[in-house]
């Protein structure tokens, strides 16, 4: 796949340390991707590899057929919006957001006017004569978007712009970012450590981990059909639990375990084979049920665990149930209140489950 | 025993520890000032004025010259220090340029005396570069002695105070500039030296009251007139026993530093506010 903006082979380090290694990524114009990962995993530097702070010790960073691995940040038609927004304190609002046109020596009148579109696109026009002292958090973000855009850049990076902010301002900036560079139809790039916050503002969500791309696909992909057992867990599928698999044509067999009862679910298009495995499921997918005798034959319906409630809390919709399955704890979603120490099945549908070679 | 007065008691040594060695001696020396044959009076203003005006006013434009050469010097070289991309050159000016902060001023007054003077080493490397001829060659051992020797002490006090602030700001600061196309010395003028003037204006007024009150580079360098006031000084006390001009020469550097101490203290209340 040729998109406009495209990472191959990219390999950074640090020293000793190889922070990227080995990153191949295409991103369409108009696409906005969100590089999702946790903290060390290489999606910081893999932003600022494409703003040209980290000079890649392989591979080649090209925009629109280009190649620009080895150039000077300014020379890359590209904005980064930092995670501290890097506002410049003795600056007022219009003078950070036309610092860009001022060294583009855009003329006088003309900056005005960018400036003043800026401030009307971002809702700053009562703030222009401001210092970044006397606004707002989530004030300041948008001043800092507005400094990235007012250069009119090809590709926007964005680098947790959002993380500074309260948690109630971010659920609505979210929207107001996504919708902003639908309209404005930029190409943009945004590092994330929050799921949701990913799910919601990109096209794409490629999850890195280890200086490595776990998987890369639209939301839905990267939720509903994780690749490896690290990318269901970070999209939070984080009940665990240990289970042996028959693979056999078009289904796969669990065989009876401490914990779980024989089960036959369909194979769909997972990748396995026989032997022992891991599944993964999220807390909200199962059916909890109060425990019944073991059935004769195996369950048809999905994979089906016993175990003890342990502990019963209520954070808002569902009842939320710890489930002890011998030394091993489980966290259930359900709608009905369980009470601490009833014996539970728990029945994992086969779409909800995820499973893997146990390694 | 009250509380209040234990408080007193704790601060008392330190109190007249300052009585006793600071605020009296400046108060006689302030007073010896105004005392003429042992009534009050201006004549020693007066003599200090007709006598050594030329010193006076010398002092003040060659002390402000070498601030303004300080600061620029500290700048550049703060500046290289943050935004320099060649991290061995980096490493090498942050480990050479304290030096001269260890060497105390007679010794800088020494040092250059033999460096600066017609027959020194500063021409005869001049001459074998094939730079200048014998009959060019001029000593520096006059003001620009004097300037040169302050700013090669100096400016390694005020580029560490500078570079310390420059290094404390956020360096994403200096990243989106550089992301939006501004070369490093725009960066420098116009991102980072307005954050630090604060740090600079403070590093450049310290220096200002030190040169004031330097007395071995002047004698060293410059032995001629016009010379510097604490040449002055010295000369009056120790050739002719004359507290009093002395006394009204040291009023009048008070005031001048008292001047600059005032900008200061200006400064930092702005900045505690």
């Amino acid at each position: 796949m040729e998109g406009y903006l495209n990472i191959s082979h990219t390999r950074v380090r640090y020293g000793e340390n190889e922070i990227l290694k080995g990153i191949d990524l295409s991103v369409r114009k108009g696409e906005f991707v969100a590089l999702l990962g946790s903290s060390g995993c290489g999606k910081t530097t893999l932003l600022r590899t494409v703003a040209g702070f980290n000079t890649p010790t392989e591979g080649t960073i090209s925009i629109g057929g280009r190649d620009v691995t080895r150039q000077p940040p300014d020379k890359r038609g590209m904005a980064l919006v930092f995670q501290s927004y890097a506002l410049w304190p003795h600056m007022t609002v219009d003078q950070n957001i036309g610092y860009g046109l001022k060294l583009r020596r855009v003329e006088r009148e003309a900056a005005r006017q960018r400036i003043d579109e800026m401030k009307a696109l971002l809702g700053l026009q009562a703030l222009g004569h401001r210092k970044p002292a006397e606004l707002s958090g989530g004030q300041r973000q948008r001043v800092a978007l507005g400094r990235a855009l007012a250069i009119n850049p090809d590709i926007l990076l964005l680098d947790e712009p959002l993380s500074n902010l309260d948690a109630r301002i971010r659920l609505t900036v979210r929207h107001e970012i996504s919708a902003l560079q639908r309209r404005l139809g930029i190409t943009a790039v945004h590092v994330t450590h929050d799921r949701e916050e990913a799910m919601v503002m990109a096209d794409r969500i490629v999850i890195m981990n280890g200086g490595e791309i776990a998987q890369a696909g639209t939301p839905q992909e990267v939720y509903n059909q994780p690749n490896s057992d690290f990318v269901a867990a970070f999209m939070g599928a984080e009940n665990i639990v240990e289970i042996d698999i028959e693979v056999s044509g078009s289904s796969i067999g669990i065989s009876e375990g401490r914990n779980n009862r024989k089960a036959v679910i369909d194979r769909g298009d997972r990748p396995l084979v026989s032997g022992p495995a891991i599944a993964r499921f999220r807390s909200e997918t199962v059916r909890m049920t109060a425990a019944a005798d073991a059935a004769s034959g195996a369950h048809r319906d999905g994979l089906v665990l016993t175990g003890q409630v342990a502990q019963v809390s209520y954070p808002g919709g569902l009842w939320r149930h710890v489930v002890h399955l011998g030394d091993t704890s489980l966290i259930v979603d359900a709608a009905a209140r369980f009470e601490e120490g009833a014996s539970v099945d728990i029945t994992v549908p086969d779409t909800a489950l995820y499973i893997f070679p146990r390694p | 025993m009250p509380i209040p007065l234990l408080g007193l008691l704790l601060v008392m040594p330190a109190l007249v520890i300052v009585l006793i060695l600071f605020i009296v001696p400046l108060v006689s020396s302030i007073t010896g000032a105004f005392a003429v044959d042992g009534l009050f009076g201006f004549a020693n203003f007066q003599k200090a004025f007709e006598l050594y005006s030329s010193d006076i006013v010398f002092t003040i434009v060659i002390v402000s010259l070498s601030a303004v050469l300080i600061g620029l010097l500290s700048v550049a070289i703060g500046g290289y220090l943050t935004l320099g991309s060649n991290p061995r050159a980096v490493a090498i000016l942050r480990w050479l340029y304290r030096w001269p902060l260890f060497v105390p001023f007679i010794v800088v007054g020494q040092i250059l005396r033999t460096f600066l003077a017609k027959n020194g080493l500063m021409n005869s490397l001049l001459m074998q570069a094939d730079i200048l001829t014998p009959m060019q060659t001029t000593s520096f051992l006059d003001w620009r002695g004097i300037v040169i020797a302050f700013v090669w002490k100096q400016t390694p006090f005020v580029t560490l105070l500078l570079a310390g602030a420059m290094a404390s700001l956020d360096r994403s600061m200096i990243e989106s500039a550089r992301n939006l196309g501004a070369s490093r010395l725009r960066i420098l003028i116009e991102i980072i030296l307005p954050q630090v003037l604060p740090t600079l204006l403070v590093g450049l007024i310290l220096s200002f009251v030190t040169m004031m009150s330097v007395l071995s580079v002047p004698l060293m360098i410059n032995a001629q007139s016009p010379t510097m006031i604490t040449a002055s000084m010295a000369f009056r006390i120790n050739a002719y026993g004359d507290y009093g001009v002395a006394n009204a020469l040291g009023v009048i550097s008070l005031l001048t530093t008292s001047l600059v101490g005032w900008v200061y203290l200006r400064q930092t209340m702005r900045e505690h506010r």
